[in-house]
């Protein structure tokens, strides 16, 4: 475990990854934009530093020498609710689905670009600092209104049917983030539908059709093929 | 050997009841013969004796037969020829009869016996005729060595009653591939059998004996490939003789269906080491071009920049980096299109078929191609109310960025790319649709193998991967792809899927 010390006010970052090329590589970019950083190499030593070091986001490969990362992930979420991003070389949206629904909040394949990692950490930080989430969700011409349980599209109210305003809640409280499929069927319909996707998939159609100028090219609510859903937030 | 005591008492005892049911019969006809007496002339009555004999033929024993033949015969003397009450053997027309009736008697209990067995012999003859047939029909269809050693198990059971296993040799050693459900072969049975395999293999002779198994060697033309083993406790009713045929016809059967699976394997063995092969010749040519021309260029930016970066004024040195990363990002999707049809051709895609919106798949292509479709002219045309349609929408997602991205990279900037999608007869039609040369005639089929590329146009970077990913992706869902060139000009890749998933398409992955 290696850990730079710094200014205390800097956020602190955890990365946990084997591959020593990689490491050096975060080190010198994330030390040099003004992050605290620790450095994990295998599983057992990621849980240790995460108690220790206590990190304010956590940066988790999946392939770690002692164990796999869904499972440091999954240990980790026992006690702490710290933002994980998982980098991973694992494209398969399968690994993707299992690592978000095993708690972690974003998902980066290797190879990245720095502007994007920084961009999803910054994102990662943005909703850990907000944690209680404002009542008035708005991008670009599309106004949530939590509190009153209204939704306006360009100044015009649309109406929508219960289910599809309560898929939409759980995409404004979960904004710029991918929620699975699972953790919407899960959470809206319950367990017993988790291998109806169908539902969701007709239900996601009829509120694009309400919310987006061209349904084929949706502006708001963005699909990841093979993983879940993520409402676009205002850049 | 073969005998257990049971089986001795068994026949003994069979053996009493039929002498008692002779004498039975004996009695029967001596009390018909008395009541008849007063209206016969007693010649007459030796018929009724004579009757007795056929009956005793047709349902007993041969020697229960002789008792009613030797026994009749006395009966008759002693009750019906004069004196009653006394044998008389002098007169010599009475004696005559006497022994007319004894070798009457004889041939007709012979004869009766040999027509019975016979009768017997045809009937188990059918049987097993209609056991072989059935065996081999199963094995015509069997198509790996466990269906066959099965079959073989299944039709001795059914055909002697009798327990077996069949061990096969798999690699140098002699193996148990399948044994009837209640019969367990000891250790010393097994050295046993291992010994009949070896001392087969040296020599022509057929089977041995002993710890009551019977071991019948399954052959080849070439070698002795297994052992077929029998719990030789061979029942009353049937010879040995008899199972041995029976036994032999199936090792010859086993052997000949073992030859042809092992024929089979061989001939799909050298077929997909063939193409494997040829596989991997275009592969490493591929990847040596593809990997190494892009590494060609990233070492040579770095190196100039470590080397000699303060020299470069800023805008080369951007220029240089820029043309790097571009050049990595080319490499990792050539990775990744390699990793993809690797996947596809080991059959290790499952499909994650599930009910999807042709819509949603559109839309999640356009965002993945957004940053190179920058300033094209995309037109899509989807008919109104397409159902959800069952497919794996990640990897069809693939398909249709694939198929948007040669739309892109094969035609003009300016003109626009086109995406249909409509149903047609139980089938989603989708089609890419671009304003561009088009492919030659000839080559329409081939730009679907793996690393084909067309000789035009001059400098566009591809993999020769894409459409072969496309159509392994589009098969594995029972569906079809084809490319055509229009009458209007313009190139179109059309697909067909299935709406109404079959059975097929889970399996062709």
């Amino acid at each position: 475990m290696i850990v730079r010390h710094s200014d205390t006010n800097q956020p602190r970052i955890l990365v946990v990854d084997d591959e020593v090329a990689i490491q050096r590589f975060l080190r010198t970019v994330l030390g040099a934009k003004d992050f605290q950083l620790c450095t994990a190499a295998s599983g057992q030593e990621a849980l240790q530093a995460a108690a220790l070091f206590k990190p304010d986001i956590v940066l988790l490969d999946l392939g770690l020498p002692d164990m796999d990362g869904v499972e440091v992930l999954k240990r980790l979420r026992e006690w702490s609710d710290v933002p994980v991003i998982v980098l991973s070389v694992r494209e398969r949206e399968d690994d993707k689905v299992q690592a978000l629904d095993a708690g972690a909040d974003d998902y980066l394949t290797k190879p990245f670009g720095m502007s994007e990692l920084l961009a999803r950490v910054r994102a990662a930080l943005r909703r850990t600092v907000q944690q209680t989430v404002e009542p008035l969700f708005v991008a670009d011409d599309l106004v949530v209104d939590l509190s009153c349980r209204k939704v306006t599209l360009a100044g015009k109210e649309v109406q929508l049917t219960p289910t599809e305003y309560d898929l939409l809640r759980l995409l404004v409280t979960h904004a710029g983030k991918v929620i699975t499929h699972n953790q919407i069927l899960k959470q809206l319909w319950g367990v017993a539908y988790i291998d109806q996707p169908q539902v969701l998939r007709v239900n996601i159609s009829n509120l694009r059709r309400k919310l987006e100028t061209d349904p084929t090219r949706p502006h708001y609510i963005i699909t990841e093929p093979g993983v879940g859903y993520l409402l676009r937030v205002a850049p | 050997m073969g005998f257990t005591l049971q089986q001795i008492q068994h026949a003994a005892s069979s053996r009493f009841v039929h002498h008692l049911a002779a004498l039975i019969a004996l009695g029967a006809a001596t009390v018909l013969c008395e009541l008849l007496s007063p209206f016969l002339l007693h010649i007459n009555l030796l018929m009724i004796y004579l009757v007795t004999v056929v009956i005793a033929a047709l349902n007993l024993h041969l020697q229960s037969a002789l008792v009613t033949v030797v026994g009749g015969a006395l009966i008759y003397n002693y009750l019906y020829i004069a004196p009653r009450y006394a044998f008389n053997f002098e007169e010599k027309e009475y004696l005559a009869t006497f022994f007319g009736f004894l070798v009457t008697g004889v041939v007709i209990s012979s004869l009766t016996k040999h027509t019975r067995d016979k009768g017997m012999m045809l009937e188990l003859r059918e049987a097993e005729t209609a056991n072989l047939y059935e065996l081999s029909r199963k094995l015509a269809a069997a198509c790996t060595s466990q269906d066959i050693a099965d079959a073989v198990i299944n039709t001795i059971e059914g055909c002697s009653k009798n327990r077996a296993a069949l061990f096969l040799e798999i690699d140098g050693r002699l193996r148990q591939t399948a044994t009837s459900s209640d019969l367990l072969i000891t250790q010393e049975q097994r050295q046993l059998i291992t010994k009949a395999f070896k001392e087969a293999a040296t020599s022509e002779s057929g089977y041995q004996y002993g710890n009551s198994l019977y071991c019948e060697p399954i052959r080849t033309p070439s070698r002795v490939i297994g052992i077929l083993v029998i719990n030789a406790e061979w029942s009353q009713e049937s010879t040995p003789d008899h199972h041995r045929r029976l036994i032999a016809s199936c090792a010859d059967q086993a052997g000949m269906a073992l030859e042809r699976v092992r024929l089979v394997h061989e001939t799909e063995l050298a077929n997909n080491e063939m193409a494997r092969q040829k596989l991997e010749r275009a592969l490493l040519n591929s990847v040596s071009h593809d990997l190494r021309t892009p590494l060609a260029t990233i070492t040579g930016v770095i190196s100039s920049v470590l080397d000699e970066g303060e020299l470069l004024d800023s805008w080369t040195r951007n220029e240089l980096l820029e043309n790097a990363r571009a050049e990595a990002e080319r490499l990792n999707c050539f990775v990744g299109k390699l990793l993809d049809i690797t996947r596809l051709q080991a059959h290790a895609v499952v499909l994650k078929i599930e009910l999807c919106d042709v819509q949603d798949l559109i839309g999640c292509a356009l965002t993945a191609m957004q940053r190179l479709l920058q300033g094209r002219q995309v037109q899509i045309s989807q008919a109104e109310g397409l159902p959800l349609v069952p497919m794996d929408m990640v990897l069809m997602n693939q398909v249709l960025v694939n198929l948007l991205d040669n739309a892109h990279k094969y035609s003009p900037p300016d003109r626009p790319i086109q995406i249909a999608a409509r149903c047609n007869e139980g089938q989603l039609v989708l089609q890419v649709i671009d304003q561009g040369p088009g492919v030659p005639e000839h080559e329409l089929v081939k730009i679907f193998d793996k690393f084909y590329r067309i000789a035009i146009p001059e400098g566009i970077k591809g993999t020769g991967l894409g459409l072969s990913i496309c159509h392994g992706i589009v098969e594995a869902h029972g569906g079809s792809i084809y490319a055509e060139n229009l009458q209007s000009g313009g190139f179109c890749i059309t697909i067909h899927l299935p709406l109404q998933q079959s059975n097929h398409a889970g399996d062709a992955a």
